[in-house]
């Protein structure tokens, strides 16, 4: 095995354990939000829609309670009803008596099997605006929620929208490893140096060492056209450090290569602004 | 349950809370009856931003003298008519209910923003409020904000416009944590909901940002398609601090925006 292959395999593992991260989701924790909320409410369902970018829908991703699970798998459009207006305007409300208006949601009760005597919709909220609902139908012990339940409606919503934050993160974090890896593979393929002799006395540090470097050297090569604007990478390494809070052990794994890869990224800005109005056709770095 | 990090705006206004707005009352003169005793909101234009409002509610006592939406395009939002003076939620109806609830002899104006294309809906929301201060508006009523940052200073020129023509925005809060626009611009009256099953109650908080608490819990407000429902949030506190306010522009048509302010705090309940 070559001393590349060797730090390719490296640099695989630690992509497969982010593709087992991506595996485990938000899913888990958002069944959890919603079946804390029906048991805190005493709640006859509880839902959470996110929003699909692609279709323009908002999806109904998980439910629990007695009278939920007919809602999975359902969408509605962005602006239609309930789940549609809070969405849309990030304003949670509550409604009650809505079987008094026979034709409200009939549409997606005759879907469901279910219709509420009551509803509470909060809207879940990341940095850039609305990214999905949750809602709670009718509590078994009032006819109606409360300002009260509003707000605390409002609190597990935020739980469910940090979930769905970190696992928007992983699933950025390993769709950039992916890229990194076909950059790799590429680079390696054309390397003129890729295979230099080592010398087979070097200690084991000191192979670590010369590993270290020819994985920066790696990591250069595939990141060396990320381009001028790396706003992006530093607000997913922004994102992943906060994500090592939450799970420490996974995300360190993660974490550890963005920081490599940030830290060779920086240099290379280094150097680029170093050349800065030389010679922009030269292409690769030495 | 008060969580810390929460932006309970409702809280000052709720039973057991209320003893700590008393205080002396700089402006004692003025009275209900001065502010609006006799007023029906006759002459005054309330513009109502929200999903739109079905005009042939009994509840809107056919008020609504005019329907319009924002529309999507390449060149960005553009305010066309409405015709079909449709409410796709049923939110705008309850607002105009409640508005007209109180000022029965305002007309009403539907700004609808939310339609079938998500994208842009803060732009989308900014095109039609602009779309009401141009159009003179005495009042307008926006029970849904805006969390962008990128248009935050959008709004705040809006607001600011408002504000300067005469205009008076009254916003709902929005009761989670982050960016609201302009729902806590000083310049526009920011209302919660308060517990009270009363639509003439309503209570002055002097301490900003969220400054009115009214009537937002169980109220009956009309919906789409001719239906009612019973409903809960800030977003139904908004239209009866609008509906007073147009009241009070019908007596005062000098009043300026800060006046009404002022009127509205003096008379609010202790």
């Amino acid at each position: 095995m070559t001393r590349e292959e060797r730090l390719l395999r490296a640099v695989g593992l630690r992509a497969e354990a982010a593709r087992r991260l991506e595996g485990s989701g938000a899913g888990a924790v958002l069944r959890s939000v919603v079946e804390a909320t029906v048991a805190l409410f005493d709640a006859e369902a509880a839902s959470i829609a996110l929003y699909d970018p692609s279709a323009g829908r908002l999806v109904f991703e998980v439910a629990a309670g007695e009278q939920g699970q007919g809602v999975v798998g359902l969408s509605i459009a962005p602006d239609q009803g309930i789940a549609g207006y809070v969405f849309t305007t990030g304003q949670a409300l509550a409604v009650a008596d809505v079987q008094h208006d026979a034709r409200f949601g009939r549409s997606v009760a005759e879907r469901t099997g279910y219709v509420p005597r009551s509803i509470v919709a909060v809207p879940l909220l990341d940095d850039q605006g609305g990214i999905g609902v949750l809602q709670v139908l009718d509590k078994r012990s009032a006819a109606a929620f409360s300002l009260r339940d509003v707000e605390l409606a409002g609190v597990f919503a935020r739980q469910a929208s940090v979930a769905i934050r970190a696992s928007r993160v992983e699933r950025d974090t390993s769709a950039l490893l992916a890229s990194v890896l076909r950059r790799l593979a590429e680079a390696d393929a054309s390397a003129p140096d890729g295979g230099a002799p080592r010398d087979e006395g070097s200690g084991r540090a000191e192979a670590e060492e010369e590993d270290q470097e020819a994985l920066d050297a790696l990591v250069t090569r595939a990141t060396a056209d990320l381009g001028e604007d790396e706003t992006g990478l530093w607000r997913l390494a922004d994102q992943v450090a906060r994500l090592r809070d939450a799970d420490p052990a996974s995300v360190g794994l993660l974490a550890d290569l963005l920081g490599v890869l940030v830290a060779r990224t920086e240099q290379d800005r280094r150097r680029r602004s170093g050349r800065q109005g030389g010679d922009r056709l030269g292409g690769a770095a030495t | 349950m008060t969580d810390p990090v929460l932006p309970a705006w409702s809280e000052p206004f709720v039973e057991g809370r209320r003893g700590d707005l008393d205080r002396a009352r700089p402006i004692g003169a003025v009275d209900r009856d001065y502010a609006f005793g006799g007023s029906d909101g006759a002459g005054v234009t309330v513009a109502i931003v929200d999903s739109g409002v079905d005009g042939t509610h009994p509840a809107v006592g056919g008020r609504l003298v005019a329907s319009v939406k924002v529309e999507m395009s390449e060149d960005g939002p553009g305010v066309v008519d409405d015709p079909e003076r449709l409410d796709v939620v049923g939110h705008g109806t309850a607002c105009a209910g409640i508005i007209h609830a109180l000022a029965p002899a305002a007309d009403l104006v539907s700004v609808r923003v939310l339609g079938p294309d998500n994208r842009g809906k803060g732009a989308v929301f900014a095109a039609g409020l602009e779309w009401a201060i141009e159009r003179g508006a005495s009042v307008v009523n926006l029970s849904l904000s805006s969390r962008s940052e990128a248009l935050a200073g959008v709004f705040h020129e809006l607001a600011d416009r408002a504000y300067f023509a005469n205009v008076l925005l009254v916003c709902a809060a929005n009761n989670v944590p982050g960016p609201s626009y302009p729902s806590l611009f000083a310049s526009v009256v920011s209302v919660a909901a308060h517990d009270v099953p009363d639509s003439w109650t309503w209570f002055y908080n002097p301490r900003p940002p969220v400054e009115f608490g009214a009537r937002g819990v169980e109220v009956e407000v009309p919906w789409r398609d001719g239906g009612w429902m019973v409903a809960t949030g800030n977003s139904f506190a908004a239209p009866h601090i609008a509906g007073l306010a147009a009241l009070i522009r019908a007596k005062h048509p000098s009043a300026s925006p800060f006046e009404v302010k002022a009127m509205l705090a003096a008379t609010a309940d202790r």
